[in-house]
């Protein structure tokens, strides 16, 4: 080992990676700042008409309520880009923290109300530990409020924790339930929570009343084969996306408000609307390629394809990319996505003349007393996808069989005169607003300043990349334009990598130019064939940071003047590196004699001419 | 080696002290911020000492590692100490020895007092499991690959490029924790700069003239 | 193990493109007292430092107790003692405080030659390096080079600053060391009486060349200094090789030869002088003679 490291052969390899990894990082930092300062002025400037997207009329309502008389606005679907400061929340910090919250997706806890109230998916044990106030109804009539905590596993659920519940390896659960405890439940505690376990492959339904868990069949490797990552509400925290919004058809009715004396008229849903994700009997599981399935809450398994329901509830919608083709649906590729279940809940109660109809989950509030019994019906589903580099919306409409009604794109109107034509949001964003194009050619000149090598990487590595940390990353670039490349499919593979090449340009220019340089000066100083071969490609690969890695690695020597050739030679080295001659040292002039031990005689060549005149 | 470690201890024992008194400012910030939370009112006092307090620590690390090499050179220490039964292999392991104490008298208490409020006043369910950990291991390795910052710009005759470089380094490198925030990330790219910077140090300290 | 303590290969160095070091080999085997001498920025002093692997050679290696210099373990550092040129000592320690760190430091310590060493130059333990003078901070370094009971010991001009008195206490010092078997000392030394008194061999450095190397006795017979008287005007040419310096007045000529042997003193005697007197040189004579600017080309 000491051996190998006084090697002076692996000394200077060791210290030139070494020093590379340095001046990489030290320089892919600045550049980062550069490029994350233009991306945000360009969000900043990006024009607001090519933020949103809006269907309308929705095309989920059923036509008695989408074409009453009374309707004065149609349903509506939209959603919106909503970037500008939250930026710097998207930032590895911002994002560290926030992802640590109850609920959030590194965090273990699925909600903490108070000292009392809090669920959390213990890993020591595999179970997950849910405590609440339970309200106990006395016989006097009198409530009484106790602390209860209940132990899940897949095997049972228990006041006592115990292996026989058996452990749970990577849950995943419906936290449109967990959030919506409160208004759709009596007693502000869950009745029943539904999950999904990734290692085991099953579904459960837990039901809190009765404290029993009910295992669903397990996913086989069939076709389509299923690999579940969220259940129930179906959404990716973006700080991009403002919001999914649906409004149904509105009618105008009086102002009930008394404190005021004219008559005036307000518009209201024309049937009640209870909070969003739910679907009715189903619940939506999103897949990692981007479909969506319906599973049954009662059976657990997925709702079966028949000749008219294709199996598949949906899928997230792809956002075109800058270069206007299609780009990727799955949820990865995906800065942020949204879907929100429409269904219609309809009430019957005692009296036969009685019925409520609602969208969505009950919501109790607006029932004053339970009823005799509930219909639920799912009607269909609206799903936004932002893409990758948080510049394009697609909003798509399924029905209940899965069949996609309508999709649209963010897109910026441009009126010239009686004609309207639309520009892709992604184009508005990087040239459509006023010095947009200055700050696109910054983004775009920072990006060529990185290594080609890694940007090249970026190209094939783009889509390994989780989308936000994308936005974050410092040596791969995959929110690059060549990685945006990478992601349009409306070329085929050569001409696809010959214009990502292409948008490499100057990079490469620049790479080629600093090589010669590294070549001449290599040349210059007397390295070997092989190391001056090594730096060319070295150079060529990384571009200044291999030049500056170079500069601070080269030999520190102060060349001389060579009396045989006139060049500047290494005073290191025997022979001079240029015209192979040996070493003389003309500034010196020695004497001719020597008086050296029992006579010995040791000629040098200035000894030796001036003894041969002699 | 201990007779080593003793020299560079005392030779820089400003740091030492200065070390274990911010740790201990850091330490009532942290407690006071604690007792006194108030979710209506932000801590502009803990906030207001602690910022400047986190600036001068953070240049007070980097001017460390660039004030032990600088004096070195200087002074000329390694010549003479070179020149005794000690190899220059040792001189540097007991200057970056005495770095990672500095580092660690700075950050173990503070670490072992965010422990205990995270038991003591964190909610009965592990909602910040493992942050203090990576947090403070996160913290740690930044502040020593600015030591070795300081370390690599501090070899130079001029007193101008250790304090400039080092700083224009620093300002440069630090950041890196908004960028990719704590944990696993971070923490590769900030184990791989400190080895390739000590590389880099070594390869400079060996082969120098004294 | 090498009967050869210090080696040196060939030694070339640079400085900024100047070149100090053309060259040089020498040996110094064990025992021996080498006298290294040279001009004023001959490269006596880089030398020294190349070989305890202070300063990086340019081309050509040099090895001290059979390791190379660039490879010095901490062990055989604790086998020399080193007396640098300007003592290099850590400036602001106070004197107690340094020697307790080299004490600690080395390998050996001779607790009582040492205090017997700061007795005699009477050096105070509590002022700083600094503040002493430089002849104090010689004596200083010289106490620390030697407590370690070094078996090798490189003096760079180790009595400069020193005072005569001072100058013959560290003289009896390095002979009492001497007296010890197998130590070796390389000095450099600008008074040359000093060398002469305690060196066996001599190494005498010019124009980035060893000139001379060889032992101190030798080199006084092999150089000779002849006054030479001539019936006539002296000759122009005196068909001898290895003349060292060369000075005629009238019939008259002043010859300063290396080498001296029977076959020149033949030569010289065909040209039937009137009279050829030797001139007896001392050490510092021979160095004069030996790097003093050429006052006539030598040419025959």
């Amino acid at each position: 080992m000491k051996t190998l490291i006084k090697s002076p052969a692996l000394n200077y390899p060791v210290k030139v990676f070494a020093t590379g990894f340095v001046v990489l990082t030290l320089v892919s930092i600045p550049l980062f700042w550069f490029r994350f300062i233009c991306q945000m002025s360009l969000s900043v400037r990006m024009p607001d008409d090519s933020k949103g997207v809006l269907i309308e009329p929705s095309g989920l309502v059923p036509l008695e309520f989408e074409n009453d008389p009374n309707v004065v606005s149609h349903s509506r679907v939209s959603a919106n880009i909503y970037s500008e400061e939250r930026k710097l929340l998207s930032l590895g910090i911002g994002d560290y923290f926030i992802t640590r919250f109850p609920g959030e997706r590194h965090s273990n806890v699925y909600f903490f109300e108070s000292d009392t109230e809090w669920m959390y998916f213990d890993k020591k044990s595999g179970q997950i530990v849910y405590r609440y106030n339970d309200i106990q109804i006395m016989p006097d009539k009198t409530t009484r409020e106790k602390i209860v905590q209940l132990y899940i596993g897949p095997e049972g659920v228990s006041e006592t924790p115990g292996k026989t519940l058996g452990r749970f390896m990577d849950p995943i659960i419906d936290h449109g339930w967990v959030e919506r405890r409160w208004i759709a439940l009596r007693q502000g505690r869950l009745c029943e929570l539904i999950l999904y376990d990734k290692k085991l492959r099953s579904f459960f339904k837990i039901d809190f009343n009765q404290r029993t868990i009910i295992k669903g069949p397990k996913l086989v490797k069939d076709f389509p084969s299923h690999k579940p990552i969220q259940i129930g509400q179906l959404s990716k925290t973006t700080f991009e996306l403002n919001y999914l919004d649906w409004t149904p058809p509105r009618i105008r009715v009086p102002d009930k408000d008394p404190n005021k004396t004219e008559l005036r008229t307000e518009l209201r849903p024309i049937i009640p609307t209870g909070y969003g994700y739910d679907a009715g009997p189903y619940l939506l599981v999103l897949d990692e390629s981007g479909r969506i399935d319906l599973l049954d809450k009662e059976t657990l398994e997925f709702v079966r394809r028949t000749p008219e329901f294709p199996g598949v509830a949906g899928r997230l919608p792809e956002p075109e990319t800058y270069f206007g083709s299609r780009g990727s649906g799955k949820p990865k590729d995906l800065l942020g996505y949204k879907v929100w279940p429409l269904s219609l809940t309809t009430y019957f109660f005692e009296n036969p003349e009685e019925v409520k109809v609602t969208f969505g989950d009950p919501s109790y509030l607006y029932i004053k007393r339970p009823p005799a019994r509930v219909e639920r019906k799912y009607l269909g589903m609206f799903a936004v996808s932002l893409s990758r580099d948080g510049t394009a919306l697609a909003l798509a409409v399924f029905d209940e069989n899965g069949r996609e009604i309508k999709t649209e794109y963010s897109r910026l109107p441009k009126y010239e005169g009686r004609y309207t034509t639309y520009v892709q949001s992604s184009k508005a964003f990087f040239f459509g607003a006023p010095w947009s194009p200055a700050l696109t050619i910054g983004k775009y000149l920072a990006e060529n300043l990185q290594p080609p090598i890694l940007s090249v990487a970026s190209y094939f590595t783009a889509s390994a990349f989780e989308a936000a940390s994308g936005h974050r990353a410092l040596f791969f670039l995959p929110n690059s334009f060549i990685a945006m490349k990478a992601g349009d499919r409306g070329e085929n593979f050569a001409e696809r990598f010959m214009s990502a090449l292409w948008s490499i340009l100057p990079s490469i220019i620049l790479a080629i130019w600093l090589s010669i340089r590294v070549g001449k000066n290599a040349v210059t100083l007397g390295l070997s064939e092989n190391a001056r071969l090594y730096w060319i490609i070295g150079t060529l690969a990384f571009g200044l940071t291999a030049y500056i890695t170079y500069r601070l690695t080269r030999p520190k020597i102060t060349l001389v003047t060579c009396p045989n050739c006139g060049k500047m030679r290494r005073p290191d080295m025997a022979k001079c590196h240029r015209c192979k001659s040996d070493w003389l040292v003309p500034e010196l002039i020695p004497p001719a004699w020597r008086v050296l031990d029992s006579g010995e005689q040791i000629r040098d060549s200035s000894t030796a001419e001036q003894a041969a005149a002699e | 080696m201990f007779a080593l470690i003793k020299r560079e201890i005392q030779d820089h024992i400003v740091y030492f002290i200065g070390a274990a008194a911010f740790s201990a400012v850091f330490i009532i910030i942290s407690v006071s911020l604690v007792h006194q939370y108030d979710p209506k009112e932000p801590p502009v006092f803990s906030i207001g000492l602690g910022v400047p307090a986190a600036t001068i620590v953070i240049f007070g690390i980097c001017a460390m590692g660039a004030t032990q090499m600088y004096l070195d050179r200087t002074r000329k220490i390694s010549a003479l100490l070179s020149t005794l039964a000690v190899s220059r292999n040792r001189i540097l392991l007991t200057r970056v020895i005495t770095g990672i104490l500095v580092i660690l008298i700075l950050f173990v208490p503070l670490t072992i007092t965010a422990g205990i409020l995270v038991r003591l006043f964190s909610p009965p369910i592990p909602v910040f499991t493992g942050m203090v950990f990576e947090i403070s291991v996160t913290a740690f390795l930044m502040a020593f690959a600015i030591y070795c910052i300081g370390l690599q710009t501090g070899w130079n005759s001029s007193a101008l490029t250790p304090s400039l470089g080092a700083l224009f380094l620093t300002c440069i490198f630090i950041p890196l924790i908004l960028i990719k925030g704590f944990g696993a990330h971070i923490v590769v790219i900030l184990v791989l700069f400190i080895a390739a910077s000590l590389i880099r140090t070594w390869h400079t300290f060996m082969k120098t003239s004294l | 193990m090498d009967e050869n303590v210090i080696k040196v290969e060939n030694l070339v160095k640079y400085f900024d493109g100047r070149c100090v070091l053309d060259g040089i080999s020498l040996n110094v085997p064990r025992g021996c007292i080498y006298g290294l001498l040279g001009r004023n920025g001959s490269g006596k002093t880089t030398i020294i430092r190349i070989l305890l692997g202070l300063e990086p050679p340019t081309r050509g290696r040099t090895f001290l107790l059979d390791t190379e210099s660039t490879e010095l373990s901490a062990k055989v550092h604790g086998r020399i003692g080193y007396v640098a040129e300007g003592h290099n000592l850590i400036q602001n320690y106070r004197v107690g405080r340094l020697i307790k760190l080299c004490k600690d430091l080395s390998l050996q310590w001779n607790d009582e030659f040492f205090n017997h060493l700061i007795e005699t130059f009477r050096l105070p333990t509590d002022r700083r390096v600094k503040e002493l003078s430089i002849g104090m901070r010689a004596q200083l370094n010289l106490s620390l080079a030697m407590a370690i009971d070094p078996e090798l010991l490189i003096f760079d001009d180790p009595t400069l600053g020193l005072d005569t008195v001072a100058r013959r206490q560290f003289l009896e010092l390095a002979i009492e060391l001497i007296a010890q078997q197998g130590r070796t000392i390389l000095f450099c030394s600008h008074i040359l009486g000093d060398v002469e008194r305690i060196a066996d061999k001599i190494g005498i450095l010019a124009a980035g060349k060893l000139v001379v190397d060889c032992p101190l006795e030798e080199l006084k017979e092999r150089v000779k200094k002849l006054r030479v008287i001539f019936p006539e005007s002296a000759p122009s040419n005196l068909y001898l090789t290895e003349i060292i310096n060369q000075q005629v007045r009238d019939r008259e000529m002043v010859i300063t030869v290396a080498n001296w042997n029977k076959q020149k003193q033949t030569v010289l005697e065909t040209f039937k002088p009137s009279s050829c007197t030797e001139m007896p040189m001392s050490l510092e004579d021979i160095f004069i003679e030996c790097t003093k600017p050429k006052q006539k080309s030598i040419e025959s």
